[in-house]
């Protein structure tokens, strides 16, 4: 092992996702692996930046980060985020597929003495951990199980989809039940429920701008992980995580539920399997709804 | 006006599928719609679209560009990439709704103050151009008050024991928002992008 | 026959025959029934039970050998002797598979089978072939277009010689001067150029070819081996003699001067697709109002095809020709912008790659039936996926795909006058006003309204063929102007046997199909022609020697069989008697049916032996409690059906007896009546669906005997007689699994109307 990523942390990691980039950081390096920050990295542009500023402009936002880690050298570009991922892979594709849209993303890098050629690859943190890291690795390196916990393990969109089923995604698991989430919960030693609604959608790309119209998705979500006895929800997406959580008092006014769910990262379930710290590495510090469960498990 | 697709002011448009084909990102796709239906089936908002994406397609087909871009099923999209994913003919069918998002914005069939993702989309490129990145806190209270005062403050406190808790856990950040280092570089980047977009729009 | 007849019975007791039953008891009755001996073997099958017959046969001991064994429908090879006539009882799948094995009523039925099997070697004789005078090796084929020259060339490369006729000046048919055709290659994404240039030339060069342009077909008189044709070049006439007929004599498009509503003659830029195929061949596409190019083209799918004021039939290839029509206006300029609003799109088949390649290009499909086109050229379609009314305006050009009328008659030529009866076999003997049933829809499923036909019954124009026969000038077609053949199970058969129809005037097909077509057809009349020379059946029972005989001492010139053949077969000589033309039959038997006094018959098979057999079986008395049921069931489905259920191990009454038929076309009343009046109990007819998706081999067969057994019920009601007795019934080859139930039922409601009186009279 000991391998190298470039890694692209995107802006969650400095707001409302510092516990994903914390206990990423800290699984990865307990499992081997270095990380190197793209030195000036921006904004993804996530989901809407297209509709403000057109196809081009956002992808050119992809492309300066990706410019600036292929200076940084060519190893693998790793990110944690569900929408930084998204981004940023689709816009390498393209630029691997598309003649044209190669050309013009270089003539805007052009502007500033930047190119990119295409050729770095562009990888998700979950799909490093199943087909990098291994199944067998990340049991092997828990150290502190944590059996007793039921976990419903929400994976959201846009981590698999549209790229987990694709080859240049890695391949590593399906759309509408992919299972490579609870592969981590049993592995910590915690029970992963059966989660009909692991990837139905939170509504977090719109929440802010239409909670009363997202709160059904979210409600449906959390109705499940209760009725199934889930001590906690896992997810890999930041936006899922804060929107889940966040949400909870507002959906309770409106639907008369009582809902109090911890949200977690399934890197912070790992840090504390790992044995590493519950603040330091786990930060569960963190989580508005604080994860008592989990927190009463850690070393 | 931003007239870009021709005859905006038609009721049918017989050429609209084709521009759609030839400049909606994705448009080249649509013409390979069945009209299953399996986006607007899997779609989680499609309840709250007035009209579903298979729908959209077709009305597209028939030249009914007005209706299609007065919809408001495009700012509905939650980006859940179901129906790329599931589309049996591999549309793909988030992105041609984007797309047609922004050209109704563009053309002034959708009021942009109407729009709530047009004003966030807005409130959030202003953080990315401006900071190079997204500093969450700013661009929501831009966005809030990008619909009025009385209604940002409105907003504002509704959410605010949500704001309370990130600031508790330290996820809301309040000083200056963070930048990218090089805004210079970012900035040239933007410009130039935009330019060069703008300059295809011409040809087409 | 020449010789006593010796008939040696043959039982197998292997298979389970001898478990199920008592073999002796079974040889004692194969002797009481006074075959000369009854030998049993335990494989009759294995080389040794072969060869215990073949020894027999030659000592002399038989010369007419009935085995006991399995169905006549397996081993045929092996208990075949040449010279001898073998008949088969069947002991195996429709006795001991089909019943409970040691049960005495089993036992009766085995009995018997191998009595009737005696009595029908006793009365039947093997057939000698008719084949004398000249035969010719020669295909005339008529309609010089790419179905014709393919068939031309392919007869040409099988060894034949061919006479290609064509009414026009020229070679190349329909589509002689369009530039471009649907694909036919793969990747089948792009159109192809068109084949019949270079089609053209290879059959002017070939020397088997005779081409006759401007010509036509003014008779045709004989039968399968040596057609006489008379063929009829401007004021002079040519007699040739040809083996075979094969009839390619293509389609003509819908008249859209009917379809005003679709905007054909308000606009003049509203053109059909085969006039736009005219104006691809005139050089780039221009607007005949003012000669502009033009760049927003709607096609219109289904011009009068599917649609019960017009054509009710889809044409198959519009679709795929509007495809390719809009991929070549994009082609010549990327402005173009075509639009092509179908109500189903139909590409079957590798057509489903070239309507993806054109929607890739850019060509939009809506779905949507077209209500009007009006002057503006603004057409208002209902569009079915949006549930609205779309007025479709800014065209400037709108393509109407019309479809295909098959050319069964020359509608250049004049009419012929047809007698009454002719009439009814010009166009078809179905009522050409009953209404078509869609058939195929599962119980609960609502079926589509039936479409009324519109069809006139005499078709305009003259005859193909303009063939001498007593059932008319005619090929005769069966629903909306197509030949009449089977074209899902027998295609290219036609009701004249030795004349083969392919290519769109049996149905609409697109090039690739028609060209396939063209040899097929082709294949049928090589087979004709090396068959008939040998006096052999052609389909379905190909290779039979018998030939219906008429004893004309007693005929009484009713005409019934030349009026009921399916086949034409029989004329009218000028005494009023009738006259066989051997290779025109198709030995179904029908004609015997048809005959009130019993006069027509095979060397082995005729009413009387149907008779006697039924009579040879044991009718037990009327308080044993044992009904007796006869079947007659038609050889070419119900039989195999009940072989099979055989087969499948599935029950049912053993209180039948089957005789195997050629046709239920083949069965007469009196079939019916003497059975009732030997004391069987009840009558089933057993035999294919008849009507306007029927699945008789011999087309009218079951058809005919429907409407025979629809008498029945006056001979019944003499009888003093319930109805309910006599039944029949349709059974396909697929209803194996059914078919025990549908008798038992049957045999149930005799046992409880009660057995029948005549019992013992
Ligand atoms: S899923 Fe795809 S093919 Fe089906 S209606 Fe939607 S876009 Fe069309
Ligand atoms: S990506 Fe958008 S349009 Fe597609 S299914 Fe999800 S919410 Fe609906
Ligand atoms: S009815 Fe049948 S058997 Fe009789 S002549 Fe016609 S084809 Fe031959």
């Amino acid at each position: 092992m000991g391998k190298k990523f470039t890694f692209y942390p995107g802006c969650s990691s400095q707001g409302s996702g510092q516990h994903l980039d914390t206990s990423t950081r800290a699984v990865m390096a307990k499992l081997g692996y270095e990380l190197e920050d793209i030195a000036d990295w921006n904004c993804c542009g996530a989901s809407v930046g297209e509709l403000a500023a057109g196809h081009l402009p956002t992808a050119a936002l992809s492309a300066r980060n990706l410019a600036q880690a292929k200076e940084q050298g060519d190893q693998d570009v790793m990110t944690a985020c569900a929408a930084c991922y998204l981004n940023t892979h689709a816009v390498n594709e393209e630029i691997r597929d598309n003649e044209q849209t190669k050309n013009d993303l270089n003539e805007a890098l052009g502007a500033a003495g930047k190119s990119y050629d295409g050729s770095l690859h562009v990888r998700h943190a979950c799909e490093v951990l199943v087909n990098d890291v291994g199944m067998d690795a990340i049991k092997g390196a828990v150290s502190n199980s944590l059996s007793g916990l039921k976990v419903a393990g929400y994976v959201g969109c846009q981590t698999v989809r549209p790229f987990a089923g694709t080859e240049r995604g890695g391949s590593y698991d399906e759309y509408d039940q992919p299972h490579f989430l609870d592969d981590f919960i049993n592995a910590t030693g915690a029970e992963a429920i059966d989660f009909e609604n692991r990837t139905s959608c939170c509504g977090g790309s719109v929440s802010v701008m239409k909670p009363d119209q997202t709160l059904h998705l979210m409600h449906k979500i959390l109705s499940e992980a209760q009725a199934k006895g889930a001590d906690m929800i896992a997810t890999p997406c930041p936006l899922c995580q804060t929107n889940v959580e966040m949400y909870q008092d507002k959906i309770n006014k409106k639907y008369g539920t009582s809902f109090n769910i911890p949200v977690v990262f399934h890197t912070q379930l790992l840090a504390v399997a790992f044995g590493l710290d519950a603040t330091k590495d786990a930060a569960l510090n963190q989580n508005i709804i604080p994860a008592d469960k989990l927190k009463a498990k850690a070393k | 006006m931003n007239a870009i697709s021709p005859n905006p002011t038609q009721k049918y448009d017989l050429s609209f599928a084709r521009w759609v084909r030839d400049n909606i990102d994705g448009g080249e796709r649509m013409n390979m719609c069945m009209q299953c239906g399996v986006c607007s089936g899997s779609c989680p908002l499609s309840d709250q679209m007035d009209l579903g994406p298979r729908k959209i397609f077709q009305m597209v087909r028939a030249g009914m560009k007005e209706a299609v871009l007065k919809s408001n099923s495009f700012y509905q999209c939650v980006s859940c990439y179901n129906c790329v994913v599931r589309c049996p003919r591999q549309v793909p069918v988030k992105y041609i709704l984007h797309g047609l998002g922004r050209l109704a914005v563009q053309e002034g069939y959708q009021p942009k103050s109407n729009v709530e993702n047009a004003r966030f989309a807005d409130a959030f490129w202003w953080s990315v151009t401006t900071f190079g990145k997204t500093d969450e806190r700013l661009v929501t209270a831009k966005y809030y008050f990008s619909g009025g005062l009385m209604n940002g403050i409105k907003l504002g406190l509704g959410n605010l024991k949500t704001a309370l808790g990130m600031i508790k856990t330290k996820r809301m950040h309040l000083g200056a928002p963070h930048k990218a280092k090089n805004r210079g570089e970012l900035k040239a980047i933007l410009a130039k992008a935009v330019e060069i977009q703008a300059r295809h729009e011409g040809e087409a | 026959m020449a010789d006593e007849k010796k008939i040696g019975v043959y039982l197998c007791s292997g298979c389970g025959i001898g478990d199920a039953i008592n073999v002796s008891a079974t040889e004692t009755a194969a002797t009481k029934q006074k075959a000369s001996f009854c030998k049993s073997h335990s494989a009759l099958c294995s080389e040794e039970g072969v060869n215990l017959i073949k020894g027999d046969i030659a000592s002399g001991e038989t010369n007419s050998v009935v085995i006991g064994a399995c169905s006549g429908r397996v081993m045929t090879d092996k208990f075949q002797f040449d010279g001898t006539n073998v008949v088969r009882s069947n002991l195996r799948e429709q006795v001991v598979w089909s019943h409970p094995a040691g049960d005495e009523d089993t036992q009766m039925m085995a009995d018997d089978n191998v009595r009737m099997g005696v009595t029908q070697a006793r009365l039947g004789n093997l057939p000698t072939a008719l084949a004398e005078g000249e035969f010719s090796d020669t295909l005339l084929i008529v309609g010089g277009g790419y179905v014709g020259m393919t068939a031309a060339l392919e007869a040409a490369k099988s060894g034949h010689q061919a006479i290609l006729v064509e009414r026009s000046d020229s070679l190349g048919g329909m589509i002689k001067d369009w530039t471009r055709v649907n694909p036919d290659d793969a990747p089948y994404r792009e159109p192809q150029d068109n084949p019949v240039p270079g089609l053209i030339e290879t059959v002017k060069n070939n020397a088997k070819i005779t081409i006759m342009t401007n010509t036509t077909v003014a008779k045709t008189d004989g039968m399968p081996g040596r057609f006489v044709v008379e063929l009829a070049k401007g004021g002079t006439s040519s007699v040739e003699t040809v083996g075979a007929i094969i009839v390619a004599t293509g389609w003509r498009p819908y008249d859209a001067n009917k379809l005003g509503h679709l905007g054909y003659g308000v606009s003049p830029d509203v053109v059909t697709n085969v006039e736009l195929e005219a104006m691809f061949a005139a050089g780039p596409v221009k607007r005949k109002s003012n000669g502009s190019a033009p760049k927003q083209v709607a096609f219109v799918q289904c011009a009068g095809s599917r649609d019960p004021a017009h054509l009710p039939y889809c044409s198959s290839v519009c679709c795929s020709q509007s495809i390719k029509n809009a991929l070549r206006l994009i082609e010549a300029d990327p402005d173009v912008m075509c639009t092509i609003i179908f109500d189903e799109l139909r590409t079957p088949g590798t057509a489903e790659e070239f309507y993806r390649s054109a929607q890739e290009k850019g060509v939009v499909f809506v779905k949507g039936k077209v209500a009007t086109v009006d002057g503006n050229l603004t057409v208002t379609y209902h569009d079915d996926l949006l549930g609205d009314d779309i007025p479709m305006a800014g065209l400037d050009m709108v393509v109407l795909a019309t479809g295909m009328v098959p050319n069964s008659t020359n509608t250049e030529g004049a009419a012929i006058e047809l007698n009454p009866e002719q009439a009814v076999y010009s166009h078809d003997d179905i009522n050409p006003a009953a209404p078509i049933q869609v058939a195929g829809y599962k119980d609960g499923v609502v079926a589509p309204a039936v479409q009324v036909r519109t069809q006139n019954e005499v078709p305009d124009g003259a005859p193909i063929l303009n063939l001498q026969y007593r059932q008319g000038p005619h090929i005769p077609i069966l629903a909306d102007g197509f030949s009449d053949s089977h074209y899902i199970c027998f295609p290219y058969e036609t009701r004249r046997t030795g004349i083969y129809t392919c290519g769109p005037v049996r149905r609409p097909m697109d090039m690739g199909e028609a060209g396939l077509d063209a040899a097929g057809a082709v294949l049928k009349g090589i087979q004709a022609i090396h068959n008939v020379r040998h006096g052999r059946s052609l389909h379905p029972r190909v290779g039979d020697l018998s030939y219906p005989k008429f004893g004309l001492s007693q005929c009484t010139k009713c005409r019934r069989c030349t009026v009921e053949c399916p086949f034409g077969a029989i004329d009218e000589q000028a005494d009023g008697y009738p006259t066989l033309n051997a290779s025109r039959c198709r030995r179904c038997g029908t004609c015997m049916g048809a005959c009130p006094v019993r006069t027509i018959s095979f060397d082995n098979y005729s009413v009387d032996m149907i008779n006697q057999m039924a009579a040879s079986c044991e009718i037990p008395d009327e308080f044993s409690g044992k009904a007796r049921i006869l079947i007659l069931a038609c050889e070419n489905d119900a039989y195999p059906a009940l072989d099979m259920s055989g087969i499948n191990r599935h029950t049912y009454s053993a209180f039948v007896r089957i005789i195997p038929v050629r046709c239920l076309g083949s069965v007469s009343l009196l079939n019916v009546s003497e059975a009732l009046s030997k004391g069987y109990d009840g009558v089933v007819l057993m035999g294919c669906k008849s009507g306007d998706d029927y699945q008789c081999h011999f087309v009218k067969g079951s058809a005919l005997a429907k409407e025979r057994m629809g008498k029945v019920s006056e001979t019944l009601k003499s009888m003093m007689l319930e109805p309910e007795r006599v039944q029949s019934m349709e059974i396909a080859i697929s209803d194996s699994a059914r078919v025990g139930k549908i008798i038992d039922d049957f045999a149930a409601n005799i046992v409880k109307i009660g057995l029948n009186p005549f019992k013992g009279f």
